[in-house]
């Protein structure tokens, strides 16, 4: 079907096209045949790749600008490669328009509710027995880490809500969002935000009898109408700073460092403990050289050394055994030790991706978008 | 000025400077902050922000990256947004309007189903342009060359034809009658023209989403990726940093050619 | 532009008049064609194929189970709706704000006030629209200047704000902030061009100058007008920065639902299917408006 259209296409630019039919008709780099090797090995040392270039999708902006400086110049250096970086998010519609045989990106660094979206469209990505028989690194990592099936989670932090401290008592429920002090002050996020997938499915475990539970999640935030609803979480901090919001859906690191800056705000931990994830998987397809470039990368991403510091940064916590917790988050209890991360609760994003449709439908007509 | 400006005309004109700058107003200011984070009142103020922008090599090579995008895009969309809307002043003939209607459909779709449909298409032609700057070229100039055909064309239509004319039946030259007559006339509405393709294409977001580069993505992405997990006032210093830029150029170009000495010739 | 001056001097006036100057219009059409008739089109044809995600090509099987989707919600009819309101009360409002605006910069000589006024425009299109909606925060939430303003005058009740924005009002509010410069640069250059002398005659031949404005220099901007308004009217119902913000994600436009389903479902299908009802719906808009504003300018716009 899609070679078909491919020849239309083709066909009708020769037809029109003047200018550029020579252009189109240039044999097409993406038809080579990859002699994709499934059997590429990797054993955690430094190795010689002739200058070949590994293509990741990963976060922009001061992210890149500091993984860039504690990670990846160096790996460049020591493995001989170049790193083609991709920061224009989102990457899953990058991934199925160009099929799983000519993946876009050798590895990619997720947040899980697309990972398992892209995951469940075709087959992409080596799946979790496979990346760590090849990442060394992976042996000291928690058993959460590996809960997406297809890649390996480096970062992680709980979901919070983030609360203004000068409007009233602490916040110590997950109830207490609806609490009618904070009707139109409580904020959360658009239809098709990862924290919003998050927060729908512990609404639906708190006010239904498990997360499956979709119809007391839509009913739950009906009821939490009017809320303000932003689109990152940038807006949403400027939101609670200006005391626009009172009350919000966030993440622990960012949250905390708002209140570091001076402003009064506060973190409560939901207590079905769900936690946003980074997660980095590697491309099935991708060719050998690439291939073990991706692992490499992985095992050096889940190195204790870049954990810390990028911790003490942006106030992630690792999912690797020896590393640390940064000062300011273990000053607040924060441990990384096997029964401090037990009750971590990964939600069943399979079951979120199966009902997507439905879900962004009902949550539009919640919203009155 | 004063004389040939009617009062309430002048009010009202003040008016929607004060509306449509005092978001800005704050913005730059709350970008001078001195404190860690964007707030306004700014507490403090101080260029530390300016000065991080400008240290960061990211943000720097970003802002270049979109310059020169838009320097590309604003040259091509410029020649051929003027000659069409040259074409469509002069030549009579059923279908004008529809044609018109048809330059400037790209910019009523979201910038979004114009990038994705030509990620699809350079895809599946094999023309080896997705993500890179051709490509993303491609799409801004489709989004751009659209202002240019409409300023252009409104400057064109407000200047009476028959000038040309005249010059021309004095014995001048088609290329010069054009030089001399009918460009100074509309110089200001392409001048208009290239500074929106220019700008529409510094600004473009959605359609870069799909067509943006490895290494290298435009300022608005860049800006994007960062705001989403960034809560400090290094976007307003990009502002800042944008805003100087326009300033600088205005008064370069200002001195260097002055079109509107041209202008006064008419 | 040197171009098309160029190709201008190439030939004999009979000859160009006749033929030459299609070739003005060749390379844009060529250009179109390609990469916005051929892409567009292939995607919106996928609309007719039944919703599968991921799925990009075109194939034969043909439904119209989109299009029954689109017409059997009451969201997205409204949404639709909403999106037409949307531009055309923006393109009014901002053509009535601009124009005065336009008129103090086409009618300033002095070479650098004219100058400064000019900056002062560019300078309102170069902030990046996320960091411009902070300011536009700062002036319109609920704890904003304005709302701060009306409270200390004791109009309004602290905890009960005036709500400027996260509504229809707000994405009104915001996109006339964002549209103005466009609409300002098109009508000046076309004020800018009218004789002076024109005014100045009906003024000697005895009209008010009130008289002569309306019957002689408003005439004369209309290409700046239908031009301009056409552009903001276009940028208006195509976007989705500005209402997704301004509006808090609570106002649902066409655009929102595009975005969401093409750039983070990858539901390509029911996305081209809401492209190709927007287009529709701004093409018809487009047409009567040409056919009204052709009508009155003597076709010159």
């Amino acid at each position: 079907m899609k070679k078909d259209n491919k020849n239309v296409t083709r066909r009708s630019v020769l037809k029109t096209g003047l200018a550029l039919s020579a252009a189109a008709a240039v044999p097409s780099i993406f038809n080579i045949n990859h002699a994709w090797a499934q059997d590429v090995t990797y054993d955690g040392k430094v190795f010689d790749a002739g200058g070949a270039t590994l293509n990741i999708g990963e976060w922009g902006g001061g992210w890149e600008e500091f993984v860039r400086s504690a990670l990846t110049n160096q790996f460049e250096k020591d493995f001989n490669c170049k790193i083609n970086w991709d920061s224009s998010f989102p990457w899953f519609p990058k991934f199925v328009t160009k099929g799983a045989k000519d993946p876009v990106y050798d590895i990619a660094n997720w947040n899980l509710p697309n990972l398992t979206q892209t995951k469940n469209a075709g087959d992409f990505f080596l799946n979790t027995d496979e990346v760590r028989a090849n990442v060394p690194n992976t042996a000291n990592c928690w058993e959460f880490a590996f809960a997406s099936g297809a890649g390996v989670t480096w970062a992680y932090q709980p979901y919070v809500y983030a609360y203004r401290t000068d409007r009233g008592k602490a916040v110590n429920n997950f109830r207490d969002f609806w609490a009618a002090r904070f009707a139109n002050k409580r904020g959360t996020y658009g239809t098709e935000n990862g924290l919003m997938h998050a927060f729908f499915m512990a609404t639906a475990r708190e006010f239904g009898k498990d997360q499956y539970d979709m119809n007391a999640a839509f009913k739950a935030l009906e009821d939490a109408m009017p809320m303000k609803v932003s689109e990152f979480t940038f807006n949403m901090l400027s939101l609670l700073e200006r005391g626009e919001v009172d009350i919000a859906v966030h993440i622990e690191g960012e949250a905390l460092s708002l209140k570091q800056k001076g402003v009064p705000v506060d973190v409560w931990q939901w207590d079905s403990h769900p936690i946003l994830t980074q997660t980095k998987t590697i491309s099935r397809y991708a060719k050998p050289m690439q291939k073990k470039l991706a692992f490499a990368l992985l095992n050096r991403t889940l190195e204790p050394s870049f954990l810390n510091a990028f911790g003490d940064k942006f106030l992630w916590r690792p999912t690797n055994s020896k590393a640390t917790i940064t000062a300011s988050l273990a000053k607040e209890g924060v441990m990384n030790t096997a029964s401090a991360t037990e009750a971590f609760w990964v939600p069943d994003w399979n079951f979120f991706v199966k009902n997507k449709l439905e879900i962004t439908d009902r949550l539009n007509a919640i919203f009155g978008l | 000025m004063g004389k040939k400006i009617p009062l309430p005309m002048m009010i009202l004109a003040i008016l929607g400077f004060c509306y449509m700058l005092l978001p800005i107003v704050i913005v730059v200011l709350a970008g001078l902050t001195a404190g860690e984070f964007l707030t306004f009142p700014p507490k403090g103020l101080s260029f530390r922000w300016v000065i991080a922008f400008l240290q960061s090599e990211k943000y720097l090579s970003s802002f270049f990256f979109s310059f020169k995008l838009a320097l590309m895009t604003m040259v091509i969309s410029t020649i051929l947004g003027t000659a069409v809307a040259l074409f469509l002043s002069r030549a009579q003939f059923v279908g004008r309007g529809a044609m018109r209607a048809f330059f400037l459909s790209p910019v009523v779709l979201p910038g979004v189903v114009i990038g994705f449909a030509l990620y699809a298409f350079f895809i599946s032609t094999g023309m080896g342009i997705s993500r890179t700057i051709w490509g993303l070229s491609i799409g801004h100039i489709l989004y751009s060359t659209p202002y240019v055909i409409g300023t252009v064309g409104a400057a064109l239509a407000s200047y009476n034809v028959s000038l040309e004319e005249a010059a021309r039946s004095l014995g001048a030259s088609p290329l010069r009658a054009f030089r001399k007559v009918t460009l100074p006339n509309i110089a200001q509405g392409i001048q208009a023209g290239s500074i929106f393709a220019f700008i529409v294409s510094f600004g473009q977001f959605e359609v870069s989403l799909f067509l943006s580069a490895p290494n290298s993505e435009p300022l608005p992405i860049a800006m994007y990726n960062s705001l989403r997990y960034k809560f400090d006032p290094s976007a307003a210093a990009a502002g800042i940093f944008a805003i100087t830029l326009v300033i600088a150029s205005v008064l370069l170009t200002n001195r260097l050619v002055n079109i509107r000495r041209l202008l006064e010739k008419q | 532009m040197t171009e098309a001056s160029a190709q201008v001097g190439f030939h004999q006036p009979g000859s160009y008049q006749r033929h030459m100057k299609w070739l003005l219009v060749v390379p844009l059409v060529i250009f179109w064609v390609i990469f916005f008739v051929i892409p567009v089109g292939l995607m919106f044809a996928t609309s007719f194929n039944s919703q599968i995600i991921g799925q990009v090509a075109v194939t034969s099987d043909l439904t119209l189970d989109n299009y029954i989707r689109f017409f059997s919600r009451s969201n997205y009819l409204l949404a639709a709706w909403r999106s037409v309101l949307l531009a055309i009360v923006v393109s009014v409002i901002t053509l009535i704000v601009a124009y005065p605006m336009a008129y103090l910069i086409a009618k300033t000589e002095n070479q650098a006030r004219n100058t400064f006024l000019l900056i002062l425009v560019l300078s309102a299109m170069q902030l990046d629209m996320v960091i411009r909606l902070y300011g536009m925060m700062v002036i319109l939430g609920d704890n904003g200047l304005i709302n701060q303003m009306l409270a200390g005058l004791g109009l309004i009740k602290v905890d009960e704000p005036i709500q400027f924005m996260y509504n229809f009002l707000g994405v009104v509010l915001g996109l006339v902030q964002f549209a103005l410069p466009f609409m300002i640069l098109t009508l000046m250059g076309v004020i800018a061009g009218i004789d002076p002398s024109l005014e100045e005659a009906a003024r000697s031949l005895g009209a008010s100058r009130r008289r002569a404005f309306l019957r002689v220099t408003l005439p004369a901007s209309m290409p700046g007008i239908l031009s301009g308004s056409l552009l903001v009217f276009a940028l208006s119902i195509s976007s989705y920065i500005v209402p997704a913000l301004m509006g808090g994600f609570r106002v649902g436009v066409l655009p929102i639902h595009i975005f969401q389903q093409v750039a983070e479902g990858a539901r390509f299908q029911f996305g081209a299917t809401i492209s190709v009802i927007l287009f529709i719906l701004s093409a018809a808009a487009v047409a009567t408006y040409l056919r009204v504003g052709s009508s009155k300018s003597g076709g010159l716009a």
